[in-house]
């Protein structure tokens, strides 16, 4: 009897937490179909504030550049954060425990350092703000999580087949081609995914180290939010958010796999 | 044999050189400009000072540290209390559905917190959401005026940060042996002995991890505050901001960027060493 | 290991798309309408990449950190003109190529902060006063800005986050000018404005308008032509030119040193300068323009609005931004940044 009804009482709690969680993001989501702006009242469903979007060309290039700077930005770190998770499970190297304790650090650093820092960093070599810092940046910020997710794979992985690979005579290169690769192709993929959500969602990098003639999405977005609260923009962010919930679904599914 | 070793050092030099770069060196830049002489004309000028952390030792930043401090702490310990029962009911409560949940846990961690602010503005404002439904059903007659207040700036917090509390806190209890719980009960421990006995002090990995991940974001997010915070609530990212993008006081900024970073150092050393007996890896 | 370099190279090959006409614009946010810029695009075939500010200093800062400047276009409030011709970040116009200066009104020409208009051209001009919402406060009862200062304000007062807005603003209610470069009267505005801590709610500047209209704010400071724009969808704002003096500010076109697309600023400017240009862009915030063929292309409750073009009587007890020296300058950042550490 008590028993149920603390199991009741649990599961209230989560509801109430996850309530949290979404109701905010559902409101917004609900709004974007509202034919009115504010009012709470449901005044007849309409299409027209995304109408209005795809109408906005400005809109259109600022979301292109983030397409290319999250897919650009993804491949690449996903391609270090691979062969550098591979390394670090598998090969014994100078400074590697050094290696290992920067990636952990970079996943808690505080965004708004590392946007500093690269600003720095790009201010003093002299380098123009705009597409490449940004690439450059976004490449850096999304390796951890790569070698964080491929790491947890790979490290659940039997260290025998690489040595009876390596036995048989096969090359290193051909052992991450033929081996290593395949098996951890899901986590690839899901640190592919996990890296372009949070390229394409960035925002406290983005700012110190975005330039003019290479506008993106996320800060768009940050600059009209502060103009206030429009249906428009209800639309923007719902579009966002489904694109990114679309991907961490897809990204998961891909983890679950690997475990 | 020599062949062999080529793709080792590619694969370890790509990721020393990048990391080295533009982690690395980036961030010792900003600790070497930390120390120079500011200068509105060009930026910095190259003479060792240390009057940018002289400064923050000033009544005028000290005030921005302490509220920063205490509107990101108050933020972690709104998060613990209701992130801890969360994650404490769902690693060891759920047995139906746990992978649904899971997903739907881990959804607001990735999904961009710009846009999850954003969203806590159309709820607060005078002529949100919020306001709205309570005079729909009388509980008030004048709208509140919650936007542009430290409430708002905190539960925006605590709205975005709260994710980051449960995950690792579920994945710190939910490894957790229950032989120790069953001993405990064994050994006539009450409810409330077990819990402040056993189950916090094992969870308190959980806990320091946690709030590493929400209290420096918590004082570092600007644009939190800048969406729906008032003139009050100014804190250390928008300082930072201010000083990089607004006054050109590049040094104070660095200077400021680099005790973060310090404070950050101490978090990861308590983290450290409240996990020091148990499995590593555990925080994400 | 193929397919890796094929995927590296169509990645070095992506930015190669710097072949076309361009021209970088950084401009006040809320002043240049985006049907403005197609129109440019289409007339000229130069794509404009455009970006926003909502401070004098922020574009002061971000040209002063990037070491290179990629911007062609900028547009500085007048005293800022000033300031950065002085320190000579700025490249003369060549007038010749600026045709429709003919259009603009002799009194917003040759000004104190760019004689002969050597280097700057006049976009948009405003004053800034008191915005009240009815619903909230007898408008009657506020008409200086002195009387912000009583207690029934407390938690309520909208300002600008602008340094040369805020401090003048107190100066003239203690009765100075709007440009005092006295230190001891910037102190005892600073001073002034500590007692108004309580009062203050938020700083704001390109928000403003839609803070105003939905009521997140309901009295403060404001420019005109934000107070207009609210006022459309709020009729219950008013708005009230402060009787101890107010603001006038002009916001100019400028090119800034070595841009790297200088003609096409000039094609830019000269563009914005068309008296339907400049009637779009006038009528898209409703701020004052100083074109007077735009102006005659007005609807008429617009060009008779004593929010948007008061009367000279009105003008009269305003007075205009002007530079000040780098010593008070300094003065004014310092008490600005010390009041918003201590609010």
């Amino acid at each position: 009897m008590n028993n149920s009804k603390a199991r009741i009482i649990d599961k209230l709690y989560l509801a109430l937490i996850y309530l949290f969680f979404y109701l905010p993001i559902s409101v917004l989501i609900f709004y974007s179909f509202n034919n009115s702006s504010y009012s709470l009242v449901w005044h007849g469903f309409t299409t027209n504030w995304y109408h209005n979007l795809f109408q906005d060309s400005n809109l259109w290039i600022a979301a292109a550049h983030s397409l290319l700077i999250g897919t650009l930005a993804a491949t690449m770190a996903t391609i270090i954060g691979t062969l550098a998770a591979v390394s670090l499970y598998r090969y014994r190297f100078m400074g590697k425990n050094f290696l290992n304790g920067m990636v952990f650090i970079l996943i808690v650093t505080p965004d708004i350092v590392m946007g500093i820092s690269l600003l720095l960093l790009f201010s003093i070599a002299n380098m123009p703000l705009g597409f490449w810092s940004l690439l450059l940046a976004h490449i850096t910020f999304c390796i951890p999580f790569v070698v964080v997710t491929v790491y947890s794979r790979i490290s659940g992985m039997d260290k025998n087949i690489f040595e009876a690979a390596k036995d048989l005579g096969a090359r290193e290169s051909t052992i991450f081609r033929k081996i290593t690769f395949p098996l951890l192709l899901p986590a690839i993929i899901s640190g592919i995914l996990l890296s372009f959500t949070l390229s394409f969602d960035d925002v406290m990098i983005s700012y110190f180290v975005s330039g003019p003639g290479f506008e993106i999405l996320p800060l768009k977005i940050y600059s009209m939010a502060r103009l206030g609260v429009k249906p428009e923009l209800n639309a923007l962010c719902s579009v966002t958010f489904t694109l990114t919930l679309f991907l961490v679904i897809l990204s998961q599914r891909f983890t679950r796999k690997s475990s | 044999m020599k062949s062999d070793n080529t793709f080792r050092n590619i694969s370890v030099s790509l990721i020393s050189i990048w990391l080295g770069i533009f982690a690395l060196l980036a961030f010792l830049l900003v600790v070497l400009l930390s120390f120079m002489k500011n200068d509105s004309t060009t930026i910095f000028s190259w003479q060792f000072t240390l009057d940018n952390y002289a400064a923050l030792f000033s009544s005028l930043y000290a005030l921005v540290f302490a509220k920063s401090f205490y509107i990101a702490g108050a933020c972690t310990f709104f998060c613990i209390l209701l992130g801890y029962p969360f994650a404490y009911i769902l690693a060891r409560k759920v047995e139906r559905w746990k992978e649904p949940l899971l997903l739907f846990l881990i959804i607001p961690f990735w999904t961009s917190s710009l846009i999850r602010s954003y969203a806590m503005v159309a709820i607060l404002k005078t002529k949100g959401v919020l306001n709205n439904v309570l005079m729909h059903l009388g509980i008030i007659h004048h709208p509140l005026q919650l936007l542009f207040t430290n409430s708002a700036v905190m539960i925006a917090l605590v709205y975005n940060l709260l994710p980051f509390m449960i995950l690792p806190l579920y994945a710190n209890l939910e490894k957790f042996d229950n032989r120790l719980i069953e001993a405990a009960r064994d050994l006539g421990a009450g409810k409330i002995k077990t819990f402040t006995k056993i189950i916090l002090p094992l969870s308190l990995p959980g806990i320091v991890a946690g709030s590493i991940l929400v209290f420096l974001p918590a004082m570092t997010l600007f644009y939190i505050p800048d969406l729906l915070g008032g003139a009050k609530a100014l804190l250390l990212g928008n300082l930072i901001e201010n000083q990089f993008l607004l006054t050109n006081n590049w040094p104070l900024g660095s200077a400021i960027s680099v005790t973060l970073t310090l404070i950050m150092g101490v978090m990861l050393i308590a983290h450290w060493l409240t996990s020091k007996n148990r499995e590593r890896g555990d925080f994400l | 290991m193929k397919t890796w370099f094929l995927g590296i190279l169509v990645f070095l090959s992506v930015p190669a798309f710097g072949a076309k006409e361009i021209v970088n614009v950084y401009a006040w946010s809320g002043e240049i309408p985006d049907a403005v810029i197609t129109q440019f695009q289409k007339e000229t075939g130069i794509t404009v990449n455009f970006s926003t500010y909502d401070s004098n200093e922020t574009l002061y800062a971000k040209l002063k950190a990037v070491n290179n400047p990629s911007y062609d276009v900028i547009e500085p409030s007048s005293y800022y003109v000033d300031r950065m011709r002085r320190e000579g970040m700025l490249e003369p116009l060549d007038l010749s190529k600026i045709t429709n200066i003919q259009y603009i009104d002799p009194e917003f020409l040759n000004g104190d902060y760019d004689p002969q208009n050597k280097y700057s051209m006049p976009n948009l001009w405003g004053v800034t006063g008191i915005f009240v919402n009815k619903k909230y406060f007898d408008p009657a009862t506020i008409q200086r800005w002195s009387d912000l200062w009583e207690p029934r304000f407390a938690n309520q007062l909208l300002l600008l986050d602008d340094v040369r807005e805020v401090l003048p603003m107190a100066m003239m209610s203690l009765g100075f000018s709007a440009n005092d470069s006295n230190p001891t009267d910037i102190k005892l505005a600073y001073e002034h404005l500590l007692q108004l801590r309580n009062n203050i709610k938020l700083f704001v500047s390109d928000a403003a308008a839609s803070i105003i209209t939905d009521e997140d704010a309901t009295v403060g400071m404001t420019w005109n032509g934000d107070l207009y724009r609210a006022q459309l969808d709020n009729p219950n704002l008013v708005f009230i030119y402060p009787k101890d003096g107010f603001v006038i500010w002009v916001d100019c076109f400028a090119i800034p040193k070595n841009a790297p697309h200088y003609q096409n600023a000039l094609k830019f400017i000269n563009f914005m300068m068309r008296p339907d240009i400049a009637l779009q862009s006038s009528m898209a915030y409703y701020y004052a323009t100083p074109n007077l063929a735009a102006q005659k292309l007005m609807p008429a409750n617009i060009r008779t609005s004593s929010i948007i073009y008061p009367s000279h009587d009105i003008l009269k007890n305003g007075q205009f931004q002007t530079d000040l020296s780098e010593q008070s300058l300094n003065l004014y950042a310092q008490y600005w940044e010390m009041l918003k550490l201590k609010m």
